[in-house]
């Protein structure tokens, strides 16, 4: 009679079959695996894993300084001609990361139209599971603005959303094991871009709510407020902080990843790291950026 | 990377060393505030547990919030590691 299978011995086979599956796709497969003896002693390894650490970091999140450093032509193109069509528009020193940044940037895109019009396309009166996982989302973040702008503002709803769901999406693309993948939010520049978007929008909106006067009154008026230098540098540090946070975080993730990945060898695709800093960070800081960016509109009206 | 002169070795030496400095005290920092808020939130739950989830939504939010200046000194570390 067959017993029954605990659920801990479940998840574990699973997660056996997990790693032996990822092992070889994670390897871009080009690489070969090494099982046997070798110089006397057992040995279990990816072939092509004689770089060092600081070579292997160098080319994951500095391409172009990897390219410049070795003298190798990057194979990523194909052909001589788009290299040269990227180089004329970028310039020389950031062509390939910048064309591997907006292919991401496409694939993010391209996810979020997919599932927008997926769902889209048949919302029905008793909701199929996908659209109850949405309309959760929207609901949720709904009622953070209605508590935290009122009811006359629920129209920043749409823009919450956006910005949590492309993070989100953002952060979780760059755990697919396919070889050139990443998370664009690795990049400063997209951070970046978010938050001064963010902290405009905080003006503009205090524009059309207090009126320009009412507005710059706190700013440009010395009588009033003796130290308003250090509150146009605090509004400009608002940006620093928020994009920053999100960008170290994805980062340190990713290298962590890459450290322990090295020191295996390149075997074991390590699914708990990815787990954490992938899933578990990658959520709680596109919701921070989100509540952050909410917080600072609130801020600004509630004065 | 192997031909470098003496100054170069000694400036990437101290770049390493200010490196490891810089994680090393910019982690104490939220090391103690995010244990400060984790353990007021365990407080917070033995005193009314019907408010379990709002407080470890809002104890997440604020550990986040919290840790970032150790995320400054990290992206200070590797600006010291990788750019000199």
């Amino acid at each position: 009679m067959a017993k029954k299978k605990s659920p801990i011995l479940k998840i574990f086979i699973l997660f056996i079959i997990i790693e032996t599956a990822l092992v070889f796709v994670s390897g871009g497969f080009n690489k070969q695996l090494q099982i046997g003896l070798d110089d006397g002693k057992f040995v279990f390894r990816n072939i092509q894993s004689h770089y060092d650490l600081q070579e292997r970091i160098t080319e994951e999140f500095q391409i172009d300084e990897h390219y410049r450093q070795t003298g190798e032509t990057p194979e990523i193109y194909g052909s001589n001609k788009t290299y040269e069509f990227f180089k004329n528009i970028f310039g020389k020193a950031t062509a390939i990361g910048t064309f591997q940044l907006l292919r991401m940037l496409l694939i993010v895109d391209i996810m979020l139209l997919f599932i927008a019009l997926l769902i889209k396309k048949r919302l029905l009166k008793r909701p199929s599971q996908p659209q109850i996982l949405f309309e959760m989302i929207y609901t949720t973040l709904e009622q953070f603005v209605i508590e935290t702008l009122g009811k006359e503002r629920a129209h920043f709803t749409p823009y919450i959303v956006t910005l949590f769901l492309f993070i989100w999406v953002c952060n979780m693309v760059g755990m697919i094991p396919i070889p050139g993948f990443m998370e664009p939010t690795r990049n400063l520049n997209v951070p970046l871009g978010l938050g001064l978007f963010a902290v405009a929008i905080v003006h503009i909106t205090a524009l059309k709510v207090k009126g320009v006067w009412g507005h710059l009154k706190n700013y440009v008026n010395p009588v009033k407020n003796p130290l308003f230098l250090l509150d146009i540098i605090g509004e400009l540090s608002k940006v620093v902080s928020i994009s920053f946070r999100l960008f170290g975080n994805v980062l340190g993730g990713a290298i962590i990843i890459l450290v322990v990945s090295s020191l295996v060898s390149y075997v074991v695709f390590p699914v708990g790291l990815n787990l954490f800093f992938g899933m578990f960070v990658g959520t709680i800081q596109a919701f921070v950026f989100t509540m952050l960016a909410l917080t600072y509109i609130g801020v600004e009206i509630s004065e | 990377m192997d031909n470098i002169t003496l100054a170069q070795g000694i400036v990437k030496a101290a770049a390493l060393l200010g490196a490891g400095m810089c994680m090393g005290m910019g982690a104490l920092g939220p090391g103690v505030g995010e244990g400060f808020v984790a353990g007021k939130a365990c407080e917070g739950i033995a005193r009314s547990p019907e408010n379990a989830s709002l407080i470890t939504r809002t104890m997440l939010v604020g550990q986040a919030v919290s840790e970032s200046t150790g995320i400054y000194s990290l992206v200070i570390a590797l600006l010291l590691i990788f750019s000199t």
